[in-house]
């Protein structure tokens, strides 16, 4: 510090300063009324105050606008704003102006200065002014430096230069959980759901102006968030689509494999990419955020090595009366299978027809239908049912 | 922390830390997966790192404490200020090399050695910055400590000598005025205090200055007056009598009325001449005309100082025996015909004209001179009926009527359900302007700064009335406590039984809404708390028949109750607010739903003439639409958006000609939250509104107001600029728009233009623009501009100093 002192004062003055979003002032009424002591005097102040809305006094949020009054928060992919002053303090011309602003993140140094070449002169009580803008894509310290270099009346030749530091925080926490739809009977199944949780984890209320899952291309996605209601589909959120600090909200998106994947389906298997999530946010008077998630990966469920669905199921059966289903086996191993079938009786399901039955070989990724005849010998919904046991 | 940091700063791509986050938090799904049934039934549950990069380190994403963690880094985030403040030797030439080299940290040679290197660099960067948040510091304790002296003295245990001398053993020899505050003392205030000396030798008969006060007032100063008088008070309970203050004078055309018609209450006229203020008694037309000072005279000024005997006296005729008497007159008078039984009156109007057209005195003549009746039909006009009305509690309402039905007298009501208030502080406010004055432009100046002090203006309700006009809320305040000292609820006497007064309960008011206009919370909190609820007996006329014949309803100003209501509010407490809100807003409801049934107010079958109901109605609707208003902006200070959003949107039906600043409105709060689409939807009824009622100024103003705010929102500062010059091509003189546009000029880079705009808006109209919020922008711009803010901050004091009262927030000034 002392050392610093000695030195020269600089003639030129670099000033930063962040260009959050400008906030309207609220003002706080307090009316009486005509009878009361004071009479008209509160209502006659107040419609003086000029941040007051005229003819609606008493309504909190007025119009006047105020500059920032302290740096905030800074969210990733929020957009950071600064104006970058250079004023001249001393009275003399400065030539040679040339102002630098750079951003050093942790993996790398971004230049931001709009234009870079020097200002030829600055006289006295002038200024050099510069707004930079900059979509923060990285968290934790960044550290704005800024470079100024002149030269002065005598040809010296001076060079100073100001670090401001600030943190970038995360905004959203987003959690993710996938549910496999277990085949319906339709032939196309494979059908996925994706939950996506996402919390804000500022402070500030948050409103989702997007929140839309980019699927990868083996997929079709439906988005489930809006409940059809005559022409526009009507959010499940309800009319606000906001998010207070700490709310968390579920979004629910049903992926279906595209047809010429979906042949396939029965052998999707291991990690597959579903697609990513672009979350767009706004908060106070339109600051604007977006994130995108990383590629959202999913163990497709393992069936095994086979997997067997129904293709065919009465949803009615009388008593004790046979009926037939279709049953679908599919070889998911890499092998080719010989394939056993075993029957067992359960306490309300019997099997009508012969056990041990060989049913063939089945090379990988095949499948083969199977109708089946049984018949039910208690009433009331049967919740289970045991499949025939195949072995191999 | 900064090591940790810098090991954390590991650049990490985004797919890498996905893939790693994978790994690490997957491993049990995939053993779950591997079990084709168990997998569909337990989804597995990622937690998606954003593209961070810290998920390998300890501290990243924690996610089991993810507020913890978060809170740490808000308070990093809270220690930088907009400004980092530069002092000339913030440059290094020398060690630019180094750091430069440092900086880049991509580089190789930087990968192990660097390490160590880095973190010194960074370390040079803490020192640096650490400068600027080093003299922050330092501004804010010395902030702190200024606050802490201005604590000091606001808080109501001042240590301060004045809070001593204030404190009900000081004054207990003698005038409490003297005491409060010892600089004072040669200037005379309420002139009723100094009747201890005076009325002995004007008095002939038995009335004693002690008379006078209420009995929580006597009772310090009862042993220095006279002897005689204070054992038969401890006969006469119902000393504690207010007076019947004539709280219509403070009616429909306050303004209207003279001078001394508002001060007789506290002040009494002619014979108690305050010495500094010779005339403050004999504005024009107001003072009575100087009259002999009959015993009969000496009592009418006395009886409105809250005395119940002198009271009465001056209401019967014979003013004979003041003591005796007092328990049985109530009777003459407590044989309250129903007053709305009563068929107006023919004479009744003509006394009100009187009251108001002549002096007190002659009022006084009209009392004495009235039968009973008379007198109750006199004070039962039907606009204290409307603006007193109120549903009192099941229990209160007991109590009242077994007051008017004399079950027992007012003076068996348990002392738990009477209100007891006091001052809780009673230094004086000071004048911040005038502080800043004498620390930045020296003692010279600060004499320059003229402004009216509790002292310099007539202690009574016109000078208070002058001191709120004039801005200077800070000595109103002051005064509000003198009157209130002398009506005997003064600095320590809360919880102490005393006798409320339409005028008492105006003035705390007052007070308390001046304290709230001043953002000080917490001492109006202080204070109104002994009122409780504002529901006790004691606080409606029925409570005092003698007083205040056939008079009923609530004593407490329907304003009072909105600010008893809104006060938790401004305290973190927005849900008592509310809940007190809703009470309001039943009680309203109630009270419409009795007009419109063709009752009172307050239920009773009375039939009103059709005008009386409108006007009933009328004004309890607006009533209700205020508290709607209130119970809006708390929910907005809630941030409930949602209900906020549509507690405005009703009150649209009570003020439709609110109906274009209310969807503005609307439309900006949803401007706020960031949802833009929804506010511009606002924004187009607002304009359809328009559209249907033809062209107003003030709407056209405020379409392209809303126009401009959406630009804003759309990041679009240029049209925005455009759009607010295009309102004053319509409104020149409009501040908002003139401010907004020099605001928008700054996000647009042209700093000078946008000071030069606000500097000549400042110089022009000050009167418009000395406000805080342009006040704050300017000092903000002139902080950004160069390093010689200070002196053009000083200027702006200096410009706040000629023309703003001490009720000026000199915070925005960015002074200290």
């Amino acid at each position: 510090m002392d050392v610093n002192q000695a030195k020269q004062e600089h003639l030129l003055a670099l000033k930063v300063m962040r260009l959050t979003k400008p906030t309207l002032f609220t003002n706080l009424p307090v009316t009486c009324e005509d009878r009361d002591l004071p009479g008209d005097l509160f209502a006659q102040l107040m419609r003086e105050d000029p941040s007051t809305i005229k003819g609606a006094e008493t309504l909190m949020l007025g119009e006047m606008l105020t500059l920032p009054q302290n740096f905030g928060n800074i969210f990733l992919g929020e957009t950071f704003s600064s104006y970058i002053s250079v004023h001249n303090d001393s009275n003399q011309v400065v030539k040679d102006i040339l102002v630098k602003a750079d951003l050093q993140t942790s993996s790398q140094r971004l230049n931001l200065s709009a234009s870079n070449s020097a200002v030829a002169e600055l006289k006295p009580e002038c200024c050099i002014d510069d707004v930079i803008h900059h979509e923060v894509k990285e968290i934790g310290t960044h550290i704005l430096v800024c470079a100024v270099s002149y030269t002065s009346q005598f040809g010296e030749k001076l060079y100073f230069r100001k670090f401001f530091k600030f943190q970038v925080l995360k905004p959203l926490d987003v959690k993710t959980k996938f549910y496999n739809a277990e085949s319906d009977l339709s032939s196309v199944t494979d059908e996925v759901f994706l939950e996506a949780q996402i919390q804000n984890i500022t402070t500030s209320p948050m409103f989702m102006e997007k929140v839309s899952l980019e699927p990868s291309m083996m997929y079709n996605v439906t988005e489930l968030n809006s409940v059809a209601s005559g022409d526009e589909g009507e959010s499940t959120f309800g009319k606000m689509s906001y998010l207070q600090p700490m709310d968390t909200r579920q979004y629910l998106y049903c992926l279906k494999p595209k047809p010429e994947y979906a042949e396939k389906a029965g052998v999707i298997k291991g990690v597959t990419v579903i697609g990513k999530l672009d979350i767009v946010w706004k908060t106070n008077l339109g600051e604007r955020g977006r994130l995108q998630t990383s590629q959202l990966q999913r163990m497709a469920p393992g069936y095994g090595d086979i997997r067997l669905s129904l293709e065919v199921i009465p949803d009615t059966v009388n008593l004790e009366e046979p009926f037939d289903i279709v049953c679908k086996i599919t070889n998911c191993s890499e092998r080719t299978m010989d394939l056993v079938m075993e029957m067992c009786n359960m306490r309300s399901i019997h099997w009508c027809g012969v056990s041990g039955r060989q049913l063939g070989k089945l090379t990988p990724g095949a499948s083969l239908s199977l109708l089946l005849t049984v018949f039910s010998s208690e009433q009331g919904l049967q919740v289970r049912c045991k499949l025939p046991e195949a072995t191999f | 922390m900064d090591k940790v940091e810098a090991h954390a700063q590991r650049p990490v791509s985004l797919g890498i830390t996905v893939d790693d986050e994978a790994a690490v938090s997957e491993p049990a799904a995939e053993a779950t997966s591997q079990i084709p049934s168990e997998d569909s039934i337990l989804p597995q549950e990622d937690s998606i790192d954003l593209g961070g990069t810290d998920f390998v380190t300890p501290q990243g994403d924690s996610s089991a404490t993810p507020t913890e963690s978060l809170m740490d880094r808000l308070n990093d985030q809270m220690m930088e200020s907009v400004m980092i403040s530069d002092s000339p030797n913030n440059s290094e030439e020398d060690d630019l090399a180094p750091i430069d080299s440092y900086l880049d940290g991509g580089e190789p040679e930087n990968a192990t050695p660097g390490n160590i290197e880095e973190d010194s660099e960074i370390g040079q960067n803490m020192t640096e910055i650490e400068v600027s948040v080093g003299q922050l510091e330092q501004e804010c304790s010395e902030e702190e400590t200024k606050e802490g002296e201005a604590a000091q003295q606001r808080v109501p245990a001042s240590v301060s000598p004045q809070g001593d001398t204030l404190s009900p053993a000081a004054n207990s020899d003698d005038v409490p005025v003297r005491g409060i505050s010892p600089k004072d003392e040669p200037v005379p205030v309420c002139t009723i205090f100094s009747q201890s000396t005076l009325p002995k030798s004007l008095v002939p008969d038995g009335f004693q200055p002690t008379l006078i006060k209420s009995p929580s007032f006597t009772m310090g100063s009862a042993g220095g007056s006279d002897e005689a008088v204070t054992p038969s008070k401890l006969t006469a309970p119902l000393v504690c009598q207010p007076s019947p203050s004539l709280s219509k004078f403070f009616a429909d055309n306050g303004q209207a009325n003279p001078a001394s018609d508002f001060f007789d209450s506290f002040t009494v006229p002619s014979s108690f001449i305050s010495v500094s203020n010779p005339n403050a008694d004999l504005s024009p037309g107001a003072g009575p005309p100087p009259m002999p000072l009959t015993p009969e005279r000496q009592l009418s000024s006395a009886s409105s100082i809250s005395t119940p005997g002198a009271l009465l006296d001056s209401a019967s005729p014979t003013p004979s025996p003041v003591f005796g008497p007092a328990p049985t007159e109530p009777n003459s008078n407590s044989q309250p015909l129903p007053p709305q039984n009563l068929p107006a009156p023919s004479p009744a109007p003509a006394p009100i004209s009187a009251t108001q057209a002549q002096p007190f005195n002659q009022l006084q003549a009209v009392f004495s001179g009235s039968d009973d009746p008379f007198a109750i039909a006199l004070s039962l006009s039907e606009v204290d009926r409307r603006h007193d009305a109120w549903l009192p509690c099941e229990e209160t309402r007991k109590v009242l009527i077994s007051v008017a039905t004399q079950q027992y007298s007012t003076a068996y009501v348990e002392s738990n359900k009477l209100t007891m208030p006091g001052l809780k502080f009673d230094n004086l406010q000071g004048d911040a302007v005038k502080d800043l004055m004498l620390r930045f432009l020296g003692e010279q100046a600060a004499m320059r700064r003229q402004v009216l002090t509790a002292n310099s203006v007539e202690q009574s309700f016109i000078g208070l009335k002058q001191l709120i006009s004039t801005k200077n809320w800070r000595a109103a305040v002051d005064l509000t406590g003198r009157l209130l000292t002398a009506h005997g609820q003064g600095y320590g006497k809360a919880g102490q039984p005393t006798s409320h007064t339409t005028d008492s309960l105006q003035l705390w008011f007052v007070r308390l809404s001046l304290l709230t206009k001043l953002n000080l919370f917490q001492n109006a909190e202080l204070e109104i708390e002994p009122f409780g609820n504002l529901d006790q007996p004691d606080l409606y006329y029925e409570y005092y028949p003698a007083v205040y014949p056939g008079r009923r309803g609530s004593m407490v100003p329907f304003s009072m109750r909105l600010l008893h209501a809104e006060l938790p509010q401004y305290l973190s407490k927005p849900q008592e607010a509310l809940d007190r809100l809703h009470n309001l807003k039943t009680v309203c409801l109630a009270i419409l739903e009795n007009l419109e049934k063709g009752l009172a107010e307050d239920g009773s079958m009375i039939t009103l003439a059709q005008e009386n109901r409108q006007a009933s109605l009328k004004l309890w609707r607006s009533r209700l639409s205020r508290v709607m208003y209130s119970m809006a902006n708390c929910l907005l200070l809630m941030k409930d958006y949602v209900l906020a959003v549509e507690t405005y949107h009703s009150i649209i039906q009570y003020e439709p000609q609110q109906r274009v600043q209310l969807l503005s409105g609307i439309g900006r709060i949803f401007l706020q939250i960031g949802d833009v689409k929804t506010a511009e939807r606002y924004f187009q009824d607002v304009e359809k509104a328009y559209e249907m009622k033809g062209s107003n100024l003030s709407h056209a103003t405020c379409i392209l107001m809303n126009r401009a705010f959406v630009y804003l929102s759309q990041n679009n500062y240029a049209d925005a600029h455009a759009t607010f010059l295009e309102v004053l091509k319509i409104d020149p003189k409009n501040p908002v728009a003139n401010n907004n546009a020099a605001v928008c000029l700054l996000y647009l880079g042209r700093l000078k233009e946008s000071l030069g705009q606000l500097e000549g808006l400042v110089q022009q109209d000050p009167t418009q623009y000395l406000h805080e919020s342009v006040l704050f922008n300017l000092t903000t711009m002139y902080e950004l501009e160069s390093s010689r803010s200070t002196q053009k901050k000083q200027a702006l004091l200096d410009a706040v100093a000629c023309r703003e009262g001490d009720s000026f927030n000199a915070q925005c000034l960015k002074l200290v």
